[in-house]
């Protein structure tokens, strides 16, 4: 077997993403080389605190965390967090006790950039939340979208309804500025957009089964989900929850897992669809130069086999 | 592996399922469309085939509609078959900026009523700008200099009216409340200054047909905006989101029905009355569409909205609320909200009247239909 794969996870944990980092620390396939923090769900301050404590539940205060910008990329403040979905500390709470552990003294754009450098190639981000700590990596250093492997983000809401409003998905909508940077940047990126996400569901009867196993995680996640999954019934008017942050962990660890199609996409920044990320096949001819000409192209998820993730992340986390 | 395409169980859009009466009450036919219901209702068998659903009423009107266009070729097919349509009373053309400029679209407007031998359609001619100002771009590319594919035809001996498009669908609409549909195929500028103009617009027109959008789909101008909404954003926001009674007819459907060289040379070889007049003249936008999409033949936008006016039973439905992006990179950009969740706060989509949007079209029968009319001798 090949040696795993190195990830950095940009996260602003939230319910799904304490799911995604279990899951990539029980993945062979992948081994977590540090954390980097964003707001979203919550504050960056508490992402950060809850990726310390995330880690020390899983016994991994060896992997570093770092702290990242507490600002959108154009300095703008975040006026509002996801704690309708997550609860107020991000984990359904849960009233968890501080965490003992210390993010460490780079920010969260110096530290994507000193991995990028120190393996060149070899580093993917696993970008969980809104895009602003990678953007400030490439503006920090324009080399790094050369020399970081790949970047997978959870992002975007391709020709389908967003879920923060009708046209955005709560990713892209938390820094459009950042996000249009980093589709447009260059590097080896792959989306993984609400189209794909919405299929990939855990059912009550799935989160009944965690809650009867005897794995640390399961036991820890079972708690948590209840009330991501009381969202989701009020929201959606569904029983289950969809599986956002895991399914992009593993397209990271398997990308065989879905289908890719590849084009220009470009984020809107203003107006009523501000985070309206809009894919360009390079199919059609148009008859003056558009904003999506001369722009590299990056991989957007098409298909998922969600019978399969969903077992992954059964397996993996039990 | 599943598809893009997925409509999860928590998906509970109301499908739009439009009831059709056969009532033949003396002679004429009816749409009912206001009823949204979960079970399709019985569709009488005659109904369903692809012959001409409105029965010929015997000189007795009972459809008015008024044609808001900018011809444009396929414009002027779309008219054809209207003036080929018996049950039709068309109360009159409105004009607008788009393939053409405002007073070449007039010009071909009344070029088309001599051609079709109704003189007595009144012409009123629209703005020659988008409500924001500024000179439009003209498509002229695709349609020829003339708007007509460089048929070079004379000028017309008809005269516009006095009244200003606008004016003229206030007056027309005020005159038969609850009568008379519009069929709009170019920027929505005129339907916009109709609402500004008198408010009980919206309420008085029975239904108002719009060929214009992408929904979750490229657009044809640039990769986010189809090209009659881009023409003037602002003037689709006020539509779509006026209250109005609106049927509206994106470009992800209307790229669905294709007219081929070989339908072409069946229309060329047949009796239809236009048939050559639009023949020649689709020849400049058949040659496009070989160059712009690799298609040979070309998209039948204007006669796919006009069949969804009269012969709606060959489209299904989904009711949303579009807005239109005015600013940005996506300026045009039209957007609907599915109704797949409850949000957690109000967002721009939140409290206007949903529309119909055409979700999947029948394409071979509105094809075949379209083909009728326009071979009708």
């Amino acid at each position: 077997m090949a040696a795993p794969k190195k990830i950095i996870i940009d996260t602003d944990p939230g319910i799904d993403d304490a799911m995604a980092i279990f899951l990539a620390l029980r993945s062979p396939e992948v081994n977590v080389i540090g954390l980097t923090t964003i707001y979203g769900n919550v504050y960056t301050t508490l992402a950060t605190r809850n990726a310390l404590h995330l880690l020390e539940v899983a016994g991994r205060t060896d992997i570093p965390v770092a702290e990242g910008s507490h600002v959108s990329y154009v300095k703008a403040t975040k006026l509002r967090v996801a704690d309708f979905v997550h609860g107020v500390d991000g984990l359904g709470n849960q009233n968890f006790p501080h965490p003992k552990s210390k993010p460490i003294e780079k920010s969260a754009a110096e530290y994507l950039v000193e991995q990028a450098n120190l393996y060149p190639g070899e580093v993917t981000v696993v970008a969980l939340g809104p895009l602003t700590n990678i953007a400030l990596a490439i503006k920090l250093d324009p080399a790094f979208t050369k020399k970081i492997g790949q970047i997978v983000l959870l992002g975007g809401a391709f020709a389908v309804n967003g879920n923060v409003n009708p046209a955005s998905e709560a990713n892209i909508f938390g820094d459009p500025e950042a996000a249009d940077i980093v589709f447009t940047c260059g590097a080896d990126v792959l989306a993984i957009g609400l189209n794909v996400t919405h299929q990939v569901i855990l059912k009550d009867h799935d989160r009944d089964i965690l809650a009867e196993s005897d794995g640390i995680f399961a036991k820890y996640l079972s708690k948590i989900l209840e009330f991501y999954f009381s969202y989701h019934r009020e929201a959606y008017s569904m029983n289950g929850a969809f599986l956002h942050d895991p399914t992009t962990v593993l397209a990271a660890v398997n990308p065989s897992l879905m289908t890719y199609t590849e084009g220009v996409v470009r984020v809107q920044t203003t107006g009523i669809t501000r985070g309206l990320t809009l894919f360009f096949n390079k199919q059609k001819r148009f008859n003056e130069e558009t904003e999506w000409c001369n722009k590299p192209t990056v991989k957007v998820a098409v298909t998922v086999d969600a019978t399969e993730v969903v077992k992954l992340v059964m397996e993996r986390l039990m | 592996m599943v598809s893009l395409e997925f409509e999860t169980p928590f998906n509970h859009l109301f499908h739009l399922i439009i009831t059709e009466s056969s009532t033949r009450s003396r002679g004429g036919f009816r749409f009912y469309r206001d009823r949204i219901s979960v079970n399709r209702r019985f569709i009488p068998p005659e109904l369903m085939d692809s012959s001409p659903v409105m029965l010929p009423c015997d000189g007795e009107l009972s459809e008015k509609i008024i044609i808001d266009t900018d011809p444009g070729i396929d414009d002027s097919m779309a008219i054809m078959m209207a003036f080929q349509t018996p049950k039709l009373e068309i109360l009159g053309l409105t004009t607008i900026f788009g393939n053409v400029s405002t007073k070449d679209a007039t010009r071909n407007a009344l070029l088309l009523c001599e051609i079709a031998g109704c003189p007595s359609v009144p012409v009123a001619e629209g703005s020659s700008e988008p409500l924001k100002g500024g000179e439009p771009e003209i498509q002229d590319f695709i349609h020829g200099s003339d708007g007509l594919g460089n048929v070079n035809l004379p000028a017309p001996k008809l005269k516009k009216i006095e009244k200003s498009a606008s004016e003229f669908l206030v007056d027309k609409v005020s005159q038969y409340p609850g009568e008379v549909s519009i069929l709009a195929l170019g920027p929505l500028t005129n339907l916009a200054l109709a609402i500004k103009r008198d408010s009980s617009f919206v309420t008085k027109v029975k239904r108002v047909v719009i060929l214009g959008g992408a929904f979750f789909a490229l657009g044809n101008i640039n990769p986010a905006a189809e090209a009659n909404i881009y023409g003037d954003p602002e003037a689709a926001d006020i539509v779509f989101t006026s209250g109005a009674n609106i049927d509206v007819v994106g470009i992800n459907i209307t790229t669905q029905v294709k007219m081929s060289d070989e339908d072409l040379d069946e229309l060329k070889q047949s009796k239809g009355r236009h048939a050559r007049f639009l023949w020649d003249s689709s020849k400049f936008y058949r040659d496009w569409h070989v160059k712009s999409d690799g298609v040979y033949g070309f998209f039948l936008h204007d006669p796919v909205s006009f069949v969804a006016l009269i012969r709606p039973d060959l489209f299904t439905f989904k009711k949303g609320v579009v807005r239109v992006e005015t600013q940005g990179l996506c300026v045009g950009h039209t957007l609907m909200n599915q109704g797949l969740k409850r949000w957690n706060s109000d967002n721009p989509w939140t409290g206007y009247k949903p529309l119909s949007v055409a979700w999947t079209v029948n394409a071979d029968k509105v094809l075949d239909y379209i083909k009728s009319l326009l071979m009708r001798p």
